[in-house]
C-alpha cells in the first residue's frame, strides 16, 4: 500500500508518502508562498524524494477539516482529481484528529484549536486510550479565550495544539497551571499523520466518494447565516402575535 | 508518433465565478464537449453572487462537471493531450478549486498544463462560433467586470485600444437592476424591459466620447441613474422602469457602439466581434449589427451558450496559446485581479 497525504488546512502545507506502513519522505512548510503555487510542486517533489512513482500509488488521503476555507478546497481539488486520473481510492481524514495522532501521550488531554476566526477556534479533545486515539469532547466552535479559560477547571494535564494556538495562544495568553502548549514541531498539522490515519480507513474498506466530497467546514458561509437571521426576523416580524 | 496539432485533445477547466464548466477540444475549434453547472439559482436569494457559496459549490460540482464532459466527448483520460485552465480574473476562491484541479489533472496524466486568461477567453469563443474567423479583427469584451476594446492582430498577438477606468459596463447593469428591484442577475432582466420602453424617454450622460479616446467610464452614468431613481422616488412618481432600463441601456450601447466603430475604423479592420458575458444583450447585439451593415463590416457573435463563462471558449485560447509555447508550470497560480494587456 503506497498513501500520499495531503494537508491544506492551514498555513502549513504539507505532503507525505507512506508505503508499506514505512514513512517514506514528508514536505512540511509554514512559508510565504499560497498553497495553491506549492502544492503540486511538493507532490512532484516528495514522490521524487520517495522514489513512488505516482502511478504506483494506491491511495490519497487529505485532511478534509475544519480549517481554512479557501485551503481546504486546495487540498481537496487537488487530492480528488488525483484519484480521478490514477483509479485509485480518496479518504479524506479529520484535520482535528491528524492533528491529535502527533502526540502519542496517554494520560493526558490533547486539545486540538483550528482558527474559526474572529477570536474563535474550533475546537476538538481526545484522549489515548488502550493504543488507541478517542475523542473526548466532540467538535464545537468557541472562543480561545473561553476554552483556556475554562482548562482550569479541569482537573488534569492538558496540552494544546494547533494553529490557533500558535497565532493566538503561545506568548499571549495565561495558561492554567494545568495546561501546556505543544512545541512548534508538533503544533502544526502534518501529513504524516493524515496518512498513517488515511491508512487506517483504506485497510477497513472505507473510502470516499470522488464525485462528491467535500470538506467538513463546522460553518457556514457568513452570507448564508446573514440571510437566515434577516428572514428569521421578518418572518417574526409578520407573524400573528396569538402564534408565540 | 506525435499527433498532428488539429488532432490534439484539450481538456478545459472553468470556475471563475459561478459556473463550474469542463470541455474537452480536437483541435483549436471543434467542441467535443462542453459542460456548464450553472449556479445562478443558488445565488438568487442574495442578489448576486456569494463568494464562499461559489467556491462551496465549485468543489463538489467540479469532479462530476468533468465525468460529464469526458463521457459527453467519448474521450479516454489518457487520450487527453494538454489541460487548460482560467486562472483569472475572477474570485479567488472559485478560480482555486479549477486551478488545484486542473495543476492536479496535469500532474496526474503527466501532461502540459495551459493558465488562459478569461478575458481572452471571451474573445476566442468567437472562434468556435465563426469557424472561418481569422486574426486581424476588433474586439470589444463586455462582461460583469471589464470593458474594454482589444485589436487582435494574431492568435497571440493583442494591442489594447482602451478598457475601463472605473465600473464595466456589467457593473452598471447589475447595480441598477438591484435598484429597481429586479432579481439577479440583472443584465437580462434591463434587457428585457428596455425592449418595452422609451429609450428616448430619459437622457443619461455618456462619457469620453471624444474622437480617439478608447477608454470607457460607466460610474457617471450609473449614479446619474440612482439619481433619477431617487428623486422620482422623492417626488412621489411611480418609477416608469421599462422607460429607465431603455434610456439607461441606449447610453450604454451608444458608447459602446460609437468607440466600437471609430477603432475598427482606425485600426484599419473589417470585422468586429464581441465577447463576454453582455453579449448576451439584444439591444446591444442588434445596435452593433445594424451599425456595422452600414458600415459594411462583418459583425461577429458568439452563441448564447458559448457567451457565458463555459470551458469551451477556455480550451480554445488554451490551444493557440499552447502553438506559441503559451505553457505554465505546476506554480500556476489563481489571479482574481488579471487584466488584459497588450501581447
Amino acid at each position: 500500500m503506497s498513501i500520499l497525504a495531503i494537508d491544506t488546512a492551514t498555513q502549513v502545507s504539507s505532503v507525505a508518502v507512506l508505503k508499506e506502513g514505512r514513512l517514506l519522505a514528508e514536505l512540511t512548510m509554514q512559508g510565504k508562498l499560497t498553497h495553491s503555487e506549492t502544492l503540486l510542486p511538493h507532490i512532484e517533489q516528495v514522490l521524487e524524494m520517495a522514489a513512488v512513482a505516482k502511478e504506483e500509488l494506491t491511495g490519497i488521503a487529505v485532511s478534509n477539516g475544519p480549517g481554512s476555507f479557501t485551503g481546504l478546497r486546495i487540498g481537496l481539488a487537488a487530492a480528488k482529481a488525483m484519484s480521478y486520473v490514477l483509479g485509485i481510492p480518496l479518504v479524506g481524514v479529520s484535520t482535528l484528529q491528524a492533528l491529535a495522532y502527533q502526540l502519542p501521550a496517554p494520560g493526558i488531554r490533547i486539545m486540538c484549536l483550528l482558527d474559526a476566526q474572529k477570536g474563535n477556534a474550533y475546537v476538538e479533545s481526545y484522549r489515548w486510550e488502550n493504543n488507541s486515539l478517542q475523542v473526548v469532547d466532540s467538535v464545537q466552535v468557541a472562543k480561545i479565550t473561553d476554552i483556556v479559560a475554562a482548562c482550569a477547571n479541569m482537573n488534569e494535564q492538558i496540552i494544546l495544539l494547533g494553529d490557533a494556538v500558535q497565532k493566538k495562544v503561545a506568548g499571549k495568553l495565561e495558561l492554567p497551571a494545568n495546561v501546556s502548549v505543544a512545541p512548534p514541531h508538533i503544533v502544526m498539522p502534518r501529513a504524516a499523520c493524515v496518512a498513517m490515519l488515511g491508512q487506517a480507513k483504506l485497510m477497513a474498506g472505507e473510502t470516499d466518494n470522488v464525485m462528491d466530497l467535500e470538506p467538513v467546514y463546522i460553518r457556514r458561509s457568513e452570507a448564508e447565516v446573514l440571510w437566515e437571521k434577516r428572514h428569521l426576523e421578518e418572518a417574526r416580524a409578520t407573524k400573528p402575535t396569538e402564534e408565540m | 508518433m506525435e499527433k498532428k496539432k488539429e488532432e490534439l485533445l484539450t481538456l478545459a477547466i472553468e470556475s471563475s465565478c459561478d459556473e463550474t464548466s469542463a470541455a474537452v477540444l480536437r483541435g483549436g475549434r471543434e467542441i467535443l464537449a462542453n459542460i456548464i453547472s450553472t449556479q445562478i439559482p443558488i445565488h438568487q436569494k442574495f442578489g448576486g453572487v456569494v463568494p464562499e457559496i461559489a467556491s462551496r459549490k465549485h468543489i463538489v460540482n467540479i469532479m462530476p462537471v468533468i465525468d460529464e464532459c469526458l463521457r459527453t466527448a467519448g474521450v479516454e483520460l489518457k487520450d487527453i493531450d494538454q489541460v487548460a485552465v482560467t486562472y483569472g480574473p475572477g474570485l479567488v476562491g472559485a478560480l482555486l478549486v479549477g486551478v488545484s484541479a486542473a495543476k492536479s489533472l496535469a500532474f496526474s496524466l503527466g501532461k502540459p498544463l495551459i493558465g488562459v486568461n478569461h478575458l481572452e477567453g471571451h474573445i476566442f469563443a468567437n472562434f468556435l462560433a465563426a469557424p472561418d474567423l481569422e486574426p486581424p479583427f476588433m474586439a470589444l469584451v463586455v462582461s460583469g467586470g471589464h470593458t474594454a476594446l482589444v485589436d487582435v492582430q494574431g492568435y497571440n498577438r493583442f494591442r489594447m485600444m482602451g478598457q475601463t477606468r472605473d465600473d464595466a459596463a456589467g457593473e452598471a447593469f447589475d447595480k441598477i437592476a438591484r435598484v429597481m428591484g429586479l432579481p439577479y442577475p440583472g443584465g437580462p432582466r434591463i434587457d428585457a424591459l428596455a425592449k418595452e420602453g422609451d429609450p428616448m424617454a430619459i437622457d443619461f450622460p455618456q462619457a469620453l466620447t471624444e474622437k480617439g479616446n478608447y477608454e470607457f467610464s460607466f460610474s457617471g452614468l450609473k449614479s446619474a441613474v440612482l439619481n433619477y431613481i431617487n428623486s422620482e422616488k422623492m417626488k412621489g412618481h411611480e418609477l416608469n422602469k421599462a422607460d429607465i432600463a431603455a434610456s439607461f441601456q441606449r447610453s450604454v450601447i451608444e458608447v459602446l457602439v460609437g468607440k466600437a466603430f471609430q477603432a475598427v475604423k482606425e485600426a484599419g479592420r473589417d470585422t468586429l466581434v464581441l465577447a463576454g458575458g453582455v453579449a448576451a444583450n439584444s439591444g446591444l447585439e442588434a445596435r452593433l449589427r445594424e451599425e456595422a451593415e452600414k458600415r459594411g463590416v462583418r459583425f461577429l457573435y458568439p452563441s448564447k451558450i458559448l457567451c457565458t463563462d463555459n470551458a469551451a471558449m477556455i480550451g480554445c485560447r488554451g490551444y493557440y496559446q499552447a502553438l506559441d509555447g503559451g505553457y505554465s508550470d505546476l506554480y500556476l497560480n489563481a489571479v482574481p485581479g488579471l487584466s488584459l494587456t497588450d501581447k
